[in-house]
């Protein structure tokens, strides 16, 4: 009796883990020990089978910052994130402002701004790729234009900028749409009696009332531009003469093609840190503006 | 004018405003599906146009669907995306029930080594986890290419939130009947959680149908490759055949966009789900 009754509590006592265990596992084994690893790869010499062969100090984060690549990865990716994430903002908050209230033929314009969400990266890549096309592509004949896009280094950014803030457009659009819904209309209701315009309500009420979703756009946002790869992947490799190679895609060549693992973990490093810090910064920046405020 | 007057003119304006604006926002994917009935010669005229010669011009289809093994790769994604999904879900829901049911020790440390792995974008980790599946013999397999994707911190945040609100006395009643744990898990808390699950699974699904970056260094077969890099391969080496990959880009799509038509309102409720609660 008295073993039974403690193979019971036994069990009691274990059975949470066991619940826990699967994630806690996957958690360890998929996130954290290969983060540890990055950092310990940063700090080491390795070999190309992945063993570490010596203590290298900070040399590899000394020679990384020396390379003209990573200089390249490092001011393009910058530019990217901090080119993308106003356009996509701004293009959203107005997309989701114009659709938030309920008409007639909403559900045919919320679906098409909604749209580039069901496009995968790839397939948005691709097409841009015709579109973007200096002979074949339907752009430079639209906007009477003679840009080579993705294969002159002036402009390849701007290609891939173009791409990025179009595939944003249907997600953020959504999360706009619905913040602008869930402003009360008395509200605004209100600032119209007072005799606010529309311009007036929109920045004064509107806008402030949808600070959080501002924020959370743009901490995604930013976190999805500064690891920005997979359209450098299909549509440039980095190129022309490195106008489009980013930080993630210095990485995955560095790391994957020529399997120099401690040159990888540094720009792994060198992106998560700066992504850490600009979000971070934003959340500090929105804070300071409510207690101003 | 009337007031009235007025504010049916303005209502209109909009809607045409919208209108012209979705027409821009859903042109590059007009532009993919209409290319994908043009011949090669249409791409090489100048100047170029937007609509085919011919909607009956299947060939590139055909030809794709020849040249690459479009319906494996499909396969493949639907696959990846599902059982991904699910497993994703099943030890969310596992970590959840035990976050909300169970006093245990270590139980704030382990929900903080959870929301910690939010911080950290998986790419940053790509190539340290490549290695990791690589040296447990699971690159090119299905497990190796979900593998990495089944934590799910935030469904298991959401998932606990829901849990959360269900009446304690559901769990107290149902034990008294002789449930047991398992059992008030998966056939009293799951039925009463559908619309959560339903929103996760969502956005589980898409997220894994669309990556790109880790599905390319774990799978070095074509059998084994996902559509999403499958399409990216049909571009040849001097990158002109424009018609063959529209034509693939139009197959990857059509899987999603239909399940988009279906389920539109509850995929749009399941993206914007708990982007306030992260």
């Amino acid at each position: 009796m008295e073993a039974v009754r403690r193979s019971a509590r036994v069990r009691t006592r274990v059975k949470p883990y066991l619940y826990i265990l699967p994630m806690s596992a996957l958690a360890l084994l998929f996130v954290y020990y290969p983060f540890l690893k990055t950092v310990i790869y940063s700090l080491s010499v390795v070999n190309a089978k992945g063993e570490i062969v010596s203590f290298a100090g900070l040399s590899n984060f000394a020679y990384l910052f020396g390379r003209r690549e990573f200089k390249a990865a490092l001011s393009n990716t910058l530019t990217l994130a901090f080119i993308n994430v106003p356009v996509t903002l701004v293009i959203t908050i107005a997309l989701g402002y114009l659709a938030s209230r309920k008409r007639f033929l909403s559900p045919v314009y919320e679906s098409m701004f909604a749209l580039p969400v069901a496009v995968s990266m790839s397939a948005a890549a691709l097409i841009f790729k015709v579109l973007l096309n200096p002979t074949a592509g339907l752009v430079n004949y639209l906007f009477h234009l003679d840009f080579g896009w993705y294969q002159d280094r002036n402009t390849a950014m701007a290609g891939i900028l173009l791409l990025t803030v179009w595939m944003g457009i249907g997600l953020n659009f959504l999360l706009f749409l619905s913040a602008f819904r869930a402003v009360p209309q008395d509200l605004a209701d209100c600032a119209y009696l007072d005799g606010a315009n529309e311009a007036q309500t929109f920045f004064r009420i509107r806008l402030p009332l949808i600070a959080p979703t501002i924020l959370y756009v743009s901490c995604t946002n930013m976190i999805q531009a500064m690891m920005t790869s997979g359209p450098i992947l299909v549509l440039t490799q980095g190129g022309p003469s490195r106008s489009t190679t980013t930080l993630v895609y210095m990485m995955y060549t560095s790391g994957y093609s020529s399997a120099n693992y401690s040159l990888a973990a540094c720009v792994s490093l060198v992106t998560f840190a700066l992504t850490l810090v600009i979000t971070l910064a934003l959340y500090a920046l929105q804070e300071r503006r409510r207690d101003s405020q | 004018m009337s007031l009235k007057a007025k504010r049916r003119l303005q209502s209109a304006l909009v809607q045409a405003l919208c209108l012209a604006l979705g027409a821009a926002v859903v042109f590059p994917v007009v532009y993919g599906f209409l290319g994908a009935f043009k011949k090669p010669a249409e791409f090489a005229a100048w100047p170029p146009g937007f609509l085919p010669d011919s909607f009956l011009n299947t060939e590139n289809f055909r030809y794709v669907f020849q040249a690459a093994p479009m319906l494996r790769y499909l396969f493949n994604s639907l696959l990846v995306a599902t059982a991904g999904s699910v497993l994703r879900l099943f030890f969310a829901l596992l970590a959840a029930y035990a976050l909300t049911f169970f006093e245990f020790k270590g139980k704030k440390l382990f929900f903080i080594l959870m929301m910690g792995t939010m911080m950290l974008p998986g790419d940053i980790v790509l190539i340290t986890n490549y290695q990791t599946v690589s040296a447990m013999g699971l690159t090119n397999t299905y497990l190796g290419l979900i593998i990495v994707s089944l934590v799910g911190a935030s469904q298991m945040f959401m998932l606990r939130q829901s849990f959360r609100q269900s009446p304690a006395a559901l769990r107290e009643a149902a034990f008294l009947d002789g449930c047991g744990d398992l059992r008030f898990l998966f056939s009293i808390l799951l039925p009463l959680s559908v619309p959560v699950l339903v929103t996760l699974f969502l956005q589980s699904f898409v997220a894994l149908w669309n990556v790109y970056l880790w599905p390319l260094v774990i799978t070095s077969v074509d059998s084994m490759r996902t559509v999403q890099i499958g399409i990216a391969m049909l571009t040849t080496y001097d990158g002109t055949n424009f018609h063959t990959v529209l034509a693939g880009v139009t197959i990857a799509l059509i899987p999603i966009f239909l399940l988009f038509l279906v389920l539109r309102r509850h995929i749009h409720s399941a993206m914007t789900a708990g982007a306030l609660v992260g």
